[in-house]
């Protein structure tokens, strides 16, 4: 981040339409872990290098068409040439290559326990979270958290496109492939939120296709994930009552999950804590009553192809009742 | 004046002449329309030579012609669709058409004329599209090229003989109602049972029926007979019809039926969180006990996307899109011979 602020110092003005990307959740140039702090580091060294060379060579044309113009002797001549066109070249990729090549494994530094794998849908992401010596895994989706100061496995398929996921602030991406299983680690340490992005052109919907993750202490997490773990809350209200009803009688439970009830469906998100994720639909919406509502009616005005149906036939109350009862979700 | 100048002015002239000519034919009247002296010899001639030909060069190929064209419940379904919709013009075996339709020009052939020197894959055609200027009609729904098959099943039959003794049995009226002549205690097992669907279902299907929302040539022809006024009542009586008692000698439903009817796949969404116990919505109906061969070609239709129906009709396609073959067998199979619930047992 330090960068960017003092880039940004330099003119009040023009840079922070410039810099617009430097900030917010989804920068890499804002590492909140050691993958991204790594790639961070590298851009920064590879950024100020060039920097510097450019002014070298400059400063050269520079000095030897205005400042000296004389002859130099061959001898002279060559030096310069072999120097600062072989050897230094030479030097400079020679040890940025070195450098990359030993740094490449701790992207795939193997975990501390934790294994999340990640299946790219057709728009979403299917999560799976596998704490250690788990027999079945604590599934949720379209948000991703992560444990702060530990290495977290990411074990990545895709359903029938090549996806990719990526969270900038986090590190690097990896390419999610149907049929095979990719693997990406990351360790990330500062707490907070990030978000992440499908970065592979996949269909329709590929822009819409976000997730948030969440980096929380580790105490914090297990609480969490223990929470995750349970079974859904049951309906309080007579409007969460009926909005249950209706997510059962207009079959909901045939794709989607929610445990602790009879929806036991695969297809689709599982919605057992809806209400505790940061965001709807992957990333596009939040998880609150307008919003569920006008997914819930719309599904393919808002994201073009998506699997589930619009269900434009339920009116305005009976959407409100289904949105407060997925608002319960907690 | 060149030679090729007066050919121009020649040809140009007698385009004149022919068109004015034929103006004259069609807006002064000309032309006797009148069917009273029939078409001359070389007229009906070429029409009919052009009609065999055709049919010939597009009937489908041979091997699309199912293997269950014998099946009795396929020849029943025809002859009783026969019966209504196009008995008037061909008249059933044995029998002749009645005076005005004879007057026809051309005249619609008698049945077992019709038959006689078509195979199977040509009187499919020939029934679905209709045969333009003669009067016989296409099949009155898109895409239904399926349903075609127990007509022409009825009409192989005729061809190998059926006689007017067979035809008075396979299309007896049931004292039910005209519906039940196919639904009811008689019914064909080919046609679907009725009293395991809601009224709200029924009317929903009716309603798809008669503005086309959902094609099917016998059962669009079927619903205009009936007055629209009437459907709602015509629910209610349809769903509490008692169907025929079947004996299917079931093909023991596949093992993985029942997993996919209960929780569904990462691509299946599980059939029963519909069309379960458990779910009271009306307009979603109930499977089990349903007819075998029904429920099959359903499950093909949705999943090709012929299929239409009521507003949740969208979700049938999302939910059959992945079967195989194999499964919606399987799935038919099993929701056949899953019990019929008790419909007034709350639970």
């Amino acid at each position: 981040m330090s960068i960017c602020r003092r880039i940004r110092a330099l003119h009040p003005v023009a840079l922070p339409l410039l810099l617009g990307g430097c900030d917010g959740p989804q920068s890499a140039l804002r590492p909140g872990g050691q993958d991204a702090a790594q790639l961070y580091l590298l851009f920064v060294v590879m950024l100020v290098g060039a920097v510097v060379l450019w002014l070298a060579l400059n400063g050269l044309f520079f000095y030897f068409t205005r400042v000296n113009q004389q002859q130099f002797s061959l001898r002279h001549g060559n030096r310069i040439i072999i120097g600062a066109g072989v050897i230094l070249p030479t030097v400079v990729v020679g040890s940025l290559l070195a450098w990359g090549l030993s740094i490449m494994p701790s992207q795939r530094a193997p975990g501390d326990g934790l294994v999340i794998r990640v299946t790219g849908e057709e728009w979403w992401w299917r999560v799976e979270y596998w704490p250690p010596g788990a027999d079945a895994p604590i599934v949720s989706a379209n948000e991703i958290r992560f444990p702060a100061g530990s290495r977290t496995e990411l074990r990545l398929t895709a359903r029938t496109y090549i996806h990719s996921l990526w969270i900038p602030s986090l590190g690097g991406k990896m390419d999610m492939i149907p049929g095979r299983e990719t693997v990406l680690t990351l360790h990330p340490d500062l707490e907070g939120f990030y978000r992440g992005q499908c970065a592979e052109f996949c269909g329709a919907s590929h822009a819409m296709m976000a997730f948030e993750s969440v980096v929380m202490a580790p105490d914090d997490f297990d609480a969490w994930l223990a929470h995750e773990a349970a079974p859904a809350s049951r309906p309080q209200t007579p409007m969460q009552v009926r909005g249950q009803d209706i997510f059962r009688d207009e079959g909901c439970g045939a794709c989607h999950a929610i445990r602790g009830t009879e929806f036991t469906g695969s297809v689709g998100p599982d919605l057992t804590h809806l209400a505790s994720r940061h965001s709807l639909a992957a990333g596009i919406m939040e998880v609150e009553r307008d919003d569920l509502m006008r997914w819930i009616a719309h599904t393919r005005d808002i994201k073009p192809q998506v699997a589930m149906p619009p269900y434009d036939w339920l009116d305005a109350e009976e959407l409100a009742a289904l949105a407060a009862y997925l608002e319960s979700l907690e | 004046m060149s030679r090729l100048r007066v050919i121009a002015v020649t040809l140009a002239a007698a385009a004149g002449i022919a068109a004015l000519a034929g103006a004259a034919v069609v807006f002064l009247g000309l032309y006797n329309t009148s069917a009273k002296s029939g078409h001359w010899a070389i007229t009906g001639w070429v029409l009919h030579t052009t009609f065999e030909n055709a049919v010939e060069l597009r009937a489908p190929p041979p091997k699309a012609v199912p293997d269950d064209l014998e099946d009795p419940a396929l020849i029943e379904l025809g002859a009783r669709h026969f019966d209504s919709a196009c008995r008037m013009c061909h008249a059933s075996p044995g029998q002749v058409a009645g005076a005005t339709v004879r007057a026809m020009v051309p005249p619609p052939p008698q049945i077992e004329r019709a038959t006689a020197n078509w195979q199977p894959a040509e009187m499919h055609w020939i029934v679905e599209q209709g045969v333009k200027m003669s009067g016989m009609p296409a099949w009155p729904a898109e895409g239904r090229g399926d349903e075609v098959w127990a007509v022409v099943a009825f009409l192989s039959a005729v061809k190998r003989g059926l006689g007017p003794a067979d035809y008075a049995t396979l299309t007896e009226p049931s004292p039910q109602g005209y519906c039940a002549g196919c639904h009811g205690r008689q019914g064909t097992v080919r046609a679907p049972r009725l009293d395991i669907l809601s009224p709200e279902y029924i009317a929903t299907a009716l309603r798809a029926y008669r503005t086309g929302a959902r094609p099917s040539g016998i059962m669009a022809h079927a619903i205009s007979q009936v007055d629209p006024a009437a459907d709602a009542r015509l629910a209610a009586d349809l769903s509490d019809l008692p169907p025929a008692p079947r004996d299917e000698n079931g093909q023991a439903p596949a093992a993985d039926a029942e997993a996919i009817a209960r929780t569904g796949s990462i691509d299946i969404p599980a059939c029963l969180s519909c069309h379960g116990p458990g779910n009271r919505n009306p307009l979603i109906p109930s499977l089990d006990g349903q007819v075998r061969a029904y429920l099959e070609q359903q499950l093909f239709l949705w999943r090709d996307g012929r299929r239409g129906g009521g507003a949740r009709a969208v979700l049938m396609h999302e939910a059959a899109d992945a079967l195989t073959d194999v499964q919606i067998r399987a799935l038919a199979a099993y929701f056949a011979e899953r019990g019929v619930p008790d419909r007034n047992d709350p639970e």
